[in-house]
């Protein structure tokens, strides 16, 4: 017995030693942050001469900020969009390349092309295909006698640009996370649907889409953050404009942090977007496990 | 026990990668700004060696290079390195704080209202009075722009505004001439523009930036903030008045269409392939178009006057500046005084870099006076104002006012309704932005 219980102490011992570095790292690269920007929320920090402590007069300000509660709608639109585009899509195109067929390899390394560009590159690329008059997509349009809008400057069309950029460039990575997820759902479990004649449709709706439950989580998570925190393609394509319809909660705060050193303040709207964040990764959690597996 | 030597000697190697990681990363900045402070300390003999910061990289290197070369050979107390930083404003603040600032900074001017309150930024007044250097020399407003509180953090290094540039060709086809006032100006680009149905093959008249407002409320007359510089002063007749111009060239003569330039970088720039005939750009672009040679045969006149006769263009550009902790203050000014306080120095960097200088002796000579592209630019220069210097101007007018104005631009806000909400958010963020708070 004893000797049981000294084999269990020594691996937990060693298991601890094993995963010192990674945790002091994570301490001192995160913990250890988070914690300051906490407290620097509280503050008048600027980077170079102060510090002090000025209650919840940051929180105050926040709230008579009408910039900084329009940045959240546009991301709010933003992701009512995005987020489920995103899961179907990538969903659909996941099902399309999931055959074992000549050549299914090539259309799968083509659609994750666009997840391999640079974001910054491939958005310039994209305000040249949107340009009003000399634009790819507009001249398409032309030939069908429709004369496009200025997609990037006009505040109709401008956050749908952005949407249609990022989707183009997520999908591709999205769709390999849910061909893997495919790739998990045992075959006996179709083979036995068959033989109590269900249809393909069926199929989907009772085995494939609880079967992926794991994998939606991990998409639709994935998705909301990132919508949350989208800030380079609404930089490059637009800076924000026109009047502030593709202005975004993180381009604001390196705005107010770097551009203001007002740090203190930007610290603040930095934690209301991480609960936010947390609240509506909460939510998706909730929405998601409503649904439980048949099996 | 042995083996809990072996642990303990793990555990020790482990949190001495971990540590060595952490510290590797804040040391590396530091120790280009330190290296040259203890060379200098060494003794009489050796050069002190100074830092010079800036986030100009490839040509724009090549030129900082060739003047940092250039003080070098001319004495051999003094040595500079330039150290190109892509993010300098942020490596500047780290820096700041933990003690390895550079010797020299390369500093866009409007940022001093912002840094120069909180003490990074070391005032030259003294340096000035001493080297007796005749401050009527330089641009007012470039020194007014790099002081604050009166004192004075730096030396203007290059100074630009905004003129009118004209596409020759377009504007003989149309039988016009450049235009010297509004009334003019709507004419000959009503006159150059050309349709195609619904498409726009040559705008007259480039509307694309909205950041000229100010440049147009000075020609009619206005100022962007109050005389205490610390409201905006442009919810008025003479703010309607620009917002009406606009709207009559942009809905009733349209002279151009919204997202018209968007994205058209060098190379397929709509003045340069000729589908612009005039628009307001500043002296950084000669270079640029002069490439283009006899396919781009452009001019170039002072902005237009307003309806009652203003004046008005805006005045930017690069100083020099000496970090408040810089260890070798003396030998930094000694550089920025022979750079753009020279006659002939402030002439090379010009010829190098294309730029105008700050030292008016300079922009004396016949490489400036004699030709006709930089000539209008003296003249525009002349009554060139600088941007207000308020800490939140640039939010105010980033944020506040030009979002105002591009849905002015879409029939979306009329031009009452907007100069108002433009005047309540300004007038708000500038308060939030003041250096007090």
């Amino acid at each position: 017995m004893s000797s049981i219980g000294n084999l269990n102490k020594h691996q937990a011992r060693t298991a601890y030693l094993f995963i010192t570095p990674t945790m002091l790292l994570f301490f001192a690269f995160t913990i250890i942050p988070v914690a300051m920007a906490l407290y620097l929320s509280f503050t008048n920090y600027d980077v170079v001469s102060r510090m002090d402590f000025v209650k919840l007069d940051n929180y105050k300000r926040l709230l008579k900020d009408d910039l900084f509660w329009t940045t959240f709608k546009n991301v709010a639109f933003y992701s009512v969009i995005f987020v489920p585009l995103n899961i179907i899509l990538s969903l659909l195109l996941a099902l399309l390349l999931n055959f074992k067929r000549f050549g299914v390899k090539l259309f799968r390394t083509m659609n994750y092309l666009p997840t391999l560009t640079s974001a910054v590159a491939a958005a310039t690329v994209w305000i040249w295909l949107l340009h009003p008059e000399f634009g790819l997509v507009n001249n398409l349009l032309g030939y069908i006698g429709v004369t496009g809008p200025a997609w990037l400057s006009q505040t109709e069309t401008a956050m749908l640009s952005i949407i249609m950029v990022t989707l183009w460039q997520a999908v591709g990575s999205n769709m390999v996370i849910y061909i893997a997820g495919l790739q998990g759902v045992p075959d006996y479990l179709y083979e036995s649907a068959k033989l109590d004649g269900a249809n393909a449709i069926q199929r989907f709706r009772y085995i494939t889409w609880p079967q992926l439950r794991p994998t939606t989580f991990l998409v639709s998570t994935m998705s909301i953050i990132g919508a949350l925190q989208l800030f380079d393609q609404a930089f490059v394509l637009t800076q924000g404009g026109p009047g502030n319809v593709t202005k975004t909660p993180v381009y604001l705060i390196y705005q107010q942090g770097f551009n203001q050193l007002q740090m203190g303040y930007a610290s603040a709207q930095a934690f209301v977007l991480a609960l936010a964040i947390l609240i509506f990764s909460f939510i998706n959690m909730r929405v998601t496990k409503s649904e439980e597996p048949v099996v | 026990m042995k083996k809990w030597v072996s642990v303990l000697a793990m555990s020790a190697v482990l949190l001495g990668t971990a540590a060595g990681c952490g510290n590797g990363d804040s040391g590396g900045d530091a120790a280009a700004g330190n290296s040259a402070g203890q060379s200098g300390s060494k003794g009489s003999g050796e050069p002190v060696e100074l830092t010079f910061w800036g986030d100009w990289g490839g040509e724009g290197q090549k030129q900082f290079e060739t003047m940092v070369d250039a003080f070098n050979k001319s004495q051999d107390k003094i040595k500079v390195k330039y150290v190109l930083q892509q993010d300098m404003i942020t490596k500047f603040l780290t820096a700041s704080t933990s003690g390895g600032a550079p010797d020299i900074l390369f500093w866009d001017r409007w940022r001093t209202s912002l840094y120069a309150p909180k003490n990074v930024l070391a005032p030259v007044d003294d340096f000035l009075a001493k080297d007796g250097l005749n401050k009527d020399d330089f641009y007012g407003e470039a020194l007014k722009e790099l002081s604050y509180n009166g004192k004075l953090y730096g030396l203007p290094l290059t100074v630009d505004a905004r003129a009118l540039f004209y596409n020759k060709k377009i504007l003989d086809e149309a039988g016009v001439k450049p235009p010297t006032t509004w009334d003019e100006l709507e004419q000959a680009a009503i006159k150059t523009t050309k349709w195609n149905g619904s498409k726009l093959e040559v705008a007259g008249f480039s509307l694309g930036d909205n950041g000229l407002f100010n440049m147009y409320l000075q020609q009619a007359g206005g100022q962007m903030l109050t005389e205490d510089g610390k409201k905006t002063n442009f919810n008025n007749d003479k703010g309607k008045s620009v917002l009406e111009f606009w709207d009559r060239l942009l809905n009733k003569d349209k002279v151009y269409k919204v997202g018209f330039e968007q994205g058209l970088g060098e190379g397929t720039d709509a003045f340069v392939t000729g589908k612009l005939a005039m628009q307001y750009t500043g002296p950084w672009m000669l270079s640029t178009y002069k490439k283009y040679g006899k396919d781009l045969d452009f001019g170039i006149v002072p902005p237009p006057v307003g309806p009652n006769g203003d004046k008005g263009s805006v005045m930017g550009g690069f100083g020099l500046v000496i970090p408040q902790g810089s260890k070798h203050q003396q030998e930094a000014w000694e550089f920025v005084k022979w750079w753009t306080a020279n006659k002939d120095n402030a002439l090379l960097w010009a010829k190098t870099s294309l730029n105008m200088p700050g030292y008016k002796p300079a922009l004396e000579d016949p490489f400036f006076k004699d030709d006709p592209f930089w000539k209008p630019f003296l003249e525009t220069l002349d009554m060139a104002k600088i941007r207000p210097a308020h800490p939140g101007y640039s939010v105010m007018e980033n944020d506040g006012l030009i979002p105002n104005l591009q849905l002015f631009q879409q029939n979306k806000l009329s031009a009452d309704d907007a100069l108002k909400k433009s005047q309540q958010r300004g007038d708000q963020l500038l308060a939030d932005n003041e250096a007090a708070k």
